[in-house]
């Protein structure tokens, strides 16, 4: 029983990266059907650049939090009133959504290449926010900082949710996805709504990597592997719904963890992948390969 | 010395001027410099060929895509590419091929028209301020929870037209509002127009078929390779 518990914590743990990921994924494109194939570069940039602003620079943890994630919104903002606005706001149409997908990727290297050059190549983890020894009742284990992995992912799953389903500007969000025309003709800033999702997803992921960088570590290449696996999670939820992404990506961080203790754990990266095809085989539609709506 | 003597009433101000209004795509000129004045409480109907710029003309007069000139509601002069503006003014544009949200639902279709206007925060409380529209479309009321993109086409148009009504406007521009339906259901629509015209709402409308057109505006402008070319009186 305490080793299914504690594979349970395990794969709730790294089920809440996945959502997290996901989530972020899934509500920027619901907004403007484009995947930011930078959100796991802004967790890797939250949490190496607090690591080392507190660990090298030696700012408080508190300030060092604080510039880290100011540091990742500017770079956000600027992003989006540099590229994003040319590629959207200039009348290119479809065309700027493709165009986009690959600036995302742009932006994911220049992150990377930008974190290796100020920070070098070591493993960074932010100081835990949580401190202490694992909690533990009787066999069963959990890290703190896992704790807070899991809370965090449920927490913005639901805030995301409920933004979206229950509020006109969650509405309103939808619908720049749906027709950005349709949006402009009853007043929606379609920009406006892109920027600051885009925003608020950058720093989401940038304080998920602080939470968790205690856990794992980051280095400045841990970007591409975090939205990779985002990825995943918002393939579950048609890439539009991030509250069904954080479910999503805690059943598969749990199933990977059990198949990994139960069978082998060669078995979970596998059964990743394996996931992902089904998605593509079953529902084809939810990666854009199926056919249109009506 | 001559004394003036002042007009019994002032003369009213007109609900929507468009002055020397020009739109360009690149080098290609789409409407050349048109001017035209919509009375309060009139309905006037652009006519002509496809390709002839009267689309381009009314988007820009909503503020959906680059333009010179000006456009005046009621006399206050609305900013060029700014549609959250021309709405707030109380104009609100119905386009070719309606733009719905095909994913939303029905409600919340006609919900998103109240955005400009509303600024509530809950969704169901925005609702409860524009659930009236569903008095002039009825056959809308059990298709609420419905996505837009599964409705007919006929549905969809009133959907659209329901969003527009939901913005409160003062001044309607429907851009061809009867494109690919039915006949059947283009004179639901026109049968609609035609009540809408004996309220104080003002209506420009584009409109390819004269016929149609004339059947419930109060005059017609004729556009021609980007310019107005003549007007065109309602037969009696």
């Amino acid at each position: 029983m305490s080793e299914f518990l504690n594979l349970l914590a395990a794969g709730l743990t790294s089920g809440g990266i996945y959502g997290i990921f996901g989530a972020c994924l899934a509500v920027w494109f619901r907004v403007c059907n484009v995947l930011n194939l930078a959100v796991g570069d802004f967790a890797m940039l939250g949490a190496v650049g607090t690591a080392w602003l507190t660990q090298t620079a030696g700012l408080p943890f508190g300030a060092g939090i604080a510039v880290a994630l100011a540091g990742v919104g500017l770079v956000a903002w600027l992003f989006d009133r540099v590229v994003l606005h040319l590629a959207f706001d200039r009348g290119a149409g479809a065309h700027g959504i493709v165009s986009v997908f690959f600036y995302t990727f742009g932006l994911s290297l220049l992150l990377e290449g930008a974190a290796r050059a100020m920070f070098g190549t070591d493993v960074f983890g932010a100081p835990a926010i949580w401190p202490g020894p694992a909690l533990a009742v009787a066999d069963f284990h959990v890290q703190r900082a896992g704790l807070l992995v899991i809370a965090l992912a449920i927490v913005s799953g639901l805030l995301l949710w409920a933004y979206l389903r229950f509020t006109v500007s969650g509405r309103a969000a939808s619908a720049c996805g749906e027709s950005v025309l349709g949006s402009r003709i009853v007043g929606i800033d379609s920009a406006k709504f892109r920027r600051r999702i885009f925003i608020v997803t950058a720093l989401l992921a940038a304080l998920f990597g602080i939470v968790e960088s205690p856990i794992t570590g980051y280095t400045y290449a841990s970007g591409p592997t975090l939205s990779l696996i985002g990825v995943v999670a918002a393939g579950f939820a048609a890439f539009r719904q991030p509250g069904r992404a954080v479910a999503a990506g805690l059943a598969i961080g749990v199933a990977e963890a059990m198949l990994g203790g139960y069978v082998s754990t060669s078995y979970s990266d596998v059964l990743l992948y394996a996931i992902l095809f089904c998605i593509i085989i079953v529902r084809p539609e939810v990666l854009g390969l199926g056919p249109e709506p009506a | 010395m001559p004394s003036a003597t002042p007009p019994a009433t002032p003369p009213a101000t007109p609900a929507l001027e468009v002055e020397d209004v020009s739109v360009s795509y690149g080098k290609f000129l789409a409407v050349e410099s048109v001017t035209l004045t919509v009375g309060a409480g009139e309905c006037v109907a652009v006519i002509g060929p496809n390709g002839h710029g009267k689309s381009s003309m009314v988007t820009a007069v909503a503020g959906l895509v680059r333009r010179g000139g000006v456009v005046r509601v009621f006399g206050q002069v609305l900013p060029a590419a700014s549609p959250g503006a021309a709405v707030r003014a109380g104009l609100v544009l119905v386009p070719e091929r309606r733009h719905l949200y095909p994913a939303l639902s029905t409600r919340d279709n006609i919900m998103l028209g109240s955005y400009s206007r509303t600024r509530r925060i809950r969704a169901r409380q925005a609702w409860q301020d524009v659930s009236w529209v569903l008095g002039m479309f009825p056959e809308l009321a059990r298709l609420l929870e419905q996505q837009a993109g599964t409705l007919s086409g006929g549905q969809q148009q009133m959907v659209a037209l329901a969003r527009a009504m939901a913005a409160r406007p003062r001044v309607l521009l429907l851009d061809e509002p009867c494109l690919g339906l039915a006949e059947a259901v283009a004179r639901r629509v026109y049968d609609w127009l035609g009540e809408m015209t004996r309220t104080d709402m003002t209506i420009l409308l584009v409109e390819e078929n004269p016929v149609h057109a004339l059947l419930v505006a109060d005059r017609a402008v004729r556009m021609y390779k980007g310019l107005v070319e003549r007007a065109e009186a309602r037969p009696a």
